[in-house]
């Protein structure tokens, strides 16, 4: 019991803790003016939602994040940020007066709708989770899933996958027309 | 179970899809932009983990994996759009992109 | 008999339909050969069906001959019907006859107008709608023709349509026509709905007397407005306006005459109303007088024979408002001859003296037009009424029957016999005016005498014809001593009223002393000039502006009603029917660029909308679960 409790603890020590960095993190990327800490905030919120997935028995889709998201995409973007140059721009500033307010007012709703959901169901079908083996989130079990009951999606994900990659070679393409014709976008 | 409920997990979720929704509506920068984007679609996937998990139930993870594939591909492509308007010398400012008016 | 009335009716309808059918393809004359040769084949069509109605005994002697059922409707049936019967066989023969000889007059008086051709085909659809209106078998038909009677009048009327005084003129006939007309109608209706049927059997009919004053007062109103009686009579000098053969036709020999013809046809009904048939006699004698009197100041040639016509027709109006119809259709139809005749005569005159229609220009054309002279004294004299001309004998009779009527009869018979000694001035007048004394500076530079061409020949036989007939035609009836005409139209129409034998005498005697004092007078003031005209302002004034009928009616209906569309046009049409439509384009663009301002081109305007959509969407789905 006492390593339950402990274990209780460290649990609860590294959500906090998770959920805090992922939380600040999150807030850091919509503030920085400068987009290249806008990135390296984001590099950091992806980091502790990996240790979030961790907490939930999601090893394989925690590897994949860690691989995938902070490994691949934000280094593209990393990339992107740094052949485009420095631009700095102050988040609230900009457009027809009303957008900032009706942008939090907006998003404000969103969150205090979720909230007021979750508070509602909380009592109810969130209170009791089922119980998982060992087994749930192992790089097996995934790939099972993806092999059997998910086949299709695992192959259009290909798809798309293959198309983008197809689109991102036609949009850096330098186009082939003259420099004083101009080309439609 | 130990640890924090998943109306925790949820909450936090939410959280970061209403910061990402924040993100998006209120930066000029198309790059801020797509990255707020990508903070609504992991708040999405938080969520997805959290009922797998309360559900005992792998489909949740197998949704989250596909939705990072696609998150990915869709982050190509809005690169490469920003690329091509930098190398037409366009402004990387969305309220100045604004030809498609009534 | 039959064939021929259908004869008489269609013919003139033919020669219109085929002149203007023809259009440029045939020549000016012949378009006038053709519009003559119908009326004459018209009048043979009259002569013929008169001959096979004599054959027959007076019980037999109403016709009704229908080509097809037109108006089929429940329990109203109505044909194409033309009816025989000695009144309308008598309007027959004078309508197609004179028609005729006017239309053969026409040939030369028009020769030369560039638009000959629709003229002829005007004047035959007149000859073809005065027969309609007296040939017409049943109310509607009578209807029709009477208002293309009035089309015809306002076409020929306005026929110079260059001269807006034409126009005017047209303008102002056709409306007060109307005004008969509408009137004319109303009575019409009440009358067809209260007996069921359009047939004229229903005139026969017992009405309670609300029901007989009212159609009574209606056919008043109708015959008063084509005849050109009071109170609707200014039209009638306006529209001298037109050609001279117009003039002579519509204006003195038949289309004014309607009104005359149709208190006699509808005479059941006036007798179910006698407050109204002594309204018609008011009337009449009331215009006879105010004619005769304006007649006295009037300087255009055909002015003074139009008003000389508004007043015999009041003659006319005062016999049939008495009750003695055959009188005042006899008086109709010597009328047609001596009016038609001293309108033709002066419109050779007019034409001698190159379109000059002033008769304080003219003077001394006695010698130098002696036939033409000759015809206008002819004339003159029957208008007067002298022995032995046409004029004597009808008139006098009318007056007589004035006798047979109480107290209001003997004011009416006064009035008439003031009016022989009117009729006696501004006639003779006139004669001495333009014929008598030395020619005028106007004259001697003017004039050129007619040729014995075609034209000459056209203007000059008629006229020769109707002097005879102005002569001859009042031979047929002598009140006194043979009537056949009265006893032509007695199945018609049985007279109410019958004077005694003296005062048949008596009467002639005084209209004839009357009729010759008038004459004396204007010899003493116009034809020797022994005495110069006495000018005397105020009654001058008064009878130069026509009793002010005309500043009357424009007070009274045409300045209101023109307020009264100003207005409208400026509250109603203006800002709310044309502004409505305009501004149903305008509202719809302002709208338009109004949802446009919401296509703003922001991609975060459109993300922060979505967004907000979300949220609320949210809360709906919450809420309903």
């Amino acid at each position: 019991m006492i390593v339950a409790s402990v274990g209780n603890v460290l649990v609860w020590a590294v959500w906090v803790g998770a959920a805090f960095a992922c939380l600040g993190s999150a807030v850091a990327v919509v503030s920085f003016t400068n987009p290249f800490y806008s990135a390296l905030a984001l590099i950091g919120n992806l980091g502790s939602l990996a240790v979030l997935y961790l907490l939930q028995s999601s090893e394989f889709v925690a590897a994949a994040q860690v691989m995938v998201y902070a490994g691949a995409v934000m280094v593209m973007f990393l990339f992107v940020i740094a052949y485009v140059g420095p631009r700095t721009e102050s988040p609230w500033t900009g457009g027809p007066s009303w957008q900032a307010i009706g942008a939090v007012l907006a998003a404000g709703a969103l969150l205090v709708e979720i909230v007021v959901v979750i508070g509602l169901k909380a009592g109810g079908e969130l209170a009791h989770s089922h119980h998982v083996g060992g087994t749930f989130g192992t790089p097996s079990y995934i790939g099972r899933l993806f092999l059997t009951d998910h086949l299709l999606a695992f192959e259009i994900t290909s798809i798309v996958l293959l198309v983008a990659a197809i689109g991102g070679v036609i949009l850096g393409a330098h186009s082939r027309t003259t420099a004083d014709e101009v080309s439609p976008l | 179970m130990t640890g924090p409920s998943t109306a925790w997990y949820l909450s936090v979720a939410g959280f970061l899809f209403g910061v990402g929704a924040l993100g998006v509506l209120i930066r000029r920068n198309p790059l801020i932009v797509l990255l707020s984007l990508e903070i609504m679609l992991n708040g999405a996937n938080l969520a997805l983990i959290a009922f797998a998990r309360h559900l005992h139930n792998g489909d949740g993870q197998i949704f989250a994996l596909a939705v990072m594939a696609v998150a990915a591909s869709e982050v190509v492509v809005g690169l490469g759009l920003i690329v091509a308007l930098n190398r037409k010398h366009v402004p990387l400012d969305v309220d100045r992109l604004n030809s498609l008016r009534g | 008999m039959i064939s021929g009335a259908w004869i008489c009716l269609l013919s003139p309808l033919a020669a219109a339909g085929l002149i203007t059918l023809a259009g440029e393809r045939i020549s000016r004359r012949t378009a006038g050969y053709l519009a003559t040769l119908s009326c004459f084949v018209a009048f043979g069509g009259a002569v013929a069906t008169f001959v096979g109605l004599l054959g027959r005994s007076g019980g037999q002697r109403a016709i009704v001959s229908t080509a097809w059922t037109w108006i089929s409707a429940g329990s109203y049936r109505s044909g194409l019907a033309v009816m025989i019967d000695p009144l309308s066989v008598f309007m027959m023969l004078i309508v197609s006859g004179v028609g005729a000889l006017i239309v053969a007059y026409s040939i030369g008086y028009m020769d030369g107008d560039k638009e000959e051709r629709r003229y002829f085909a005007y004047m035959a659809l007149f000859v073809f709608s005065m027969l309609l209106l007296v040939q017409g078998g049943n109310l509607l038909l009578l209807l029709a023709g009477w208002g293309m009677v009035g089309l015809s009048s306002y076409l020929l009327i306005g026929f110079w349509h260059e001269r807006p005084s034409a126009i005017a003129a047209a303008k102002k006939a056709f409306i007060m026509n109307a005004l008969g007309d509408a009137t004319m109608a109303l009575a019409l209706f009440l009358l067809i709905k209260k007996a069921g049927s359009v047939e004229f059997g229903i005139l026969g009919g017992q009405y309670s007397s609300t029901v007989a004053t009212l159609v009574a007062l209606g056919l008043l109103g109708g015959a008063v407005g084509k005849s050109a009686q009071l109170p609707l009579q200014t039209w009638l000098p306006d529209a001298m306006e037109g050609p001279t053969p117009v003039s002579a036709l519509i204006h003195a020999a038949t289309m004014v005459t309607a009104g005359v013809y149709l208190i006699v046809r509808t005479h059941a009904i006036f007798e179910q109303a006698p407050r109204v048939a002594d309204l018609a006699a008011g009337l009449g004698a009331g215009t006879l007088l105010v004619a005769g009197l304006i007649a006295l100041v009037q300087v255009d040639i055909k002015r003074v024979i139009a008003y000389s016509t508004m007043s015999q027709i009041g003659y006319m109006f005062l016999g049939v408002g008495l009750g003695s119809y055959a009188n005042g259709m006899f008086h109709l139809m010597t009328h047609a001859f001596f009016k038609a005749l001293l309108f033709m005569a002066a419109g050779i005159v007019i034409h001698a003296l190159a379109n000059e229609q002033d008769i304080r220009k003219m003077g001394g054309l006695r010698q130098l037009m002696p036939r033409t002279y000759l015809a206008f004294l002819i004339g003159s004299l029957a208008l007067v009424g002298i022995f032995p001309f046409a004029g004597f004998f009808s008139k006098d009779s009318i007056l007589a029957a004035a006798l047979d009527h109480g107290a209001y009869g003997y004011v009416l018979w006064v009035v008439g016999l003031a009016g022989t000694f009117l009729t006696g001035l501004y006639t003779f007048r006139l004669l001495f005016l333009v014929f008598w004394g030395e020619p005028s500076p106007f004259v001697r530079e003017h004039f050129h005498a007619l040729k014995s061409d075609v034209v000459g020949l056209s203007l000059a036989v008629p006229v020769a014809i109707l002097a005879a007939l102005a002569v001859v035609g009042g031979w047929i009836q002598w009140a006194p001593l043979w009537h056949p005409i009265e006893t032509w139209l007695r199945t018609a129409a049985e007279p109410t009223v019958s004077p005694k034998s003296w005062q048949e005498w008596m009467t002639s005697a005084l209209a004839l002393l009357f009729g010759l004092g008038g004459m004396y007078v204007a010899w003493l003031y116009y034809g020797t000039r022994r005495y110069a005209v006495p000018r005397y302002t105020f009654p001058q004034r008064v009878l130069e502006h026509k009793f002010y009928f005309d500043e009357l009616y424009d007070a009274l209906f045409y300045r209101p009603t023109v307020w009264v569309a100003k207005g409208l046009y400026g509250w109603i049409e203006d800002p709310l029917v044309d502004e409505s439509s305009h501004s149903l384009g305008q509202d719809t663009r302002d709208l338009g660029r109004l949802v446009a301002r919401a296509q703003t081109g922001l991609l975060r305007t459109y993300a922060l909308a979505i967004a907000s959509s979300v949220a609320v969407l949210a809360i709906v789905f919450v809420a309903v679960r």
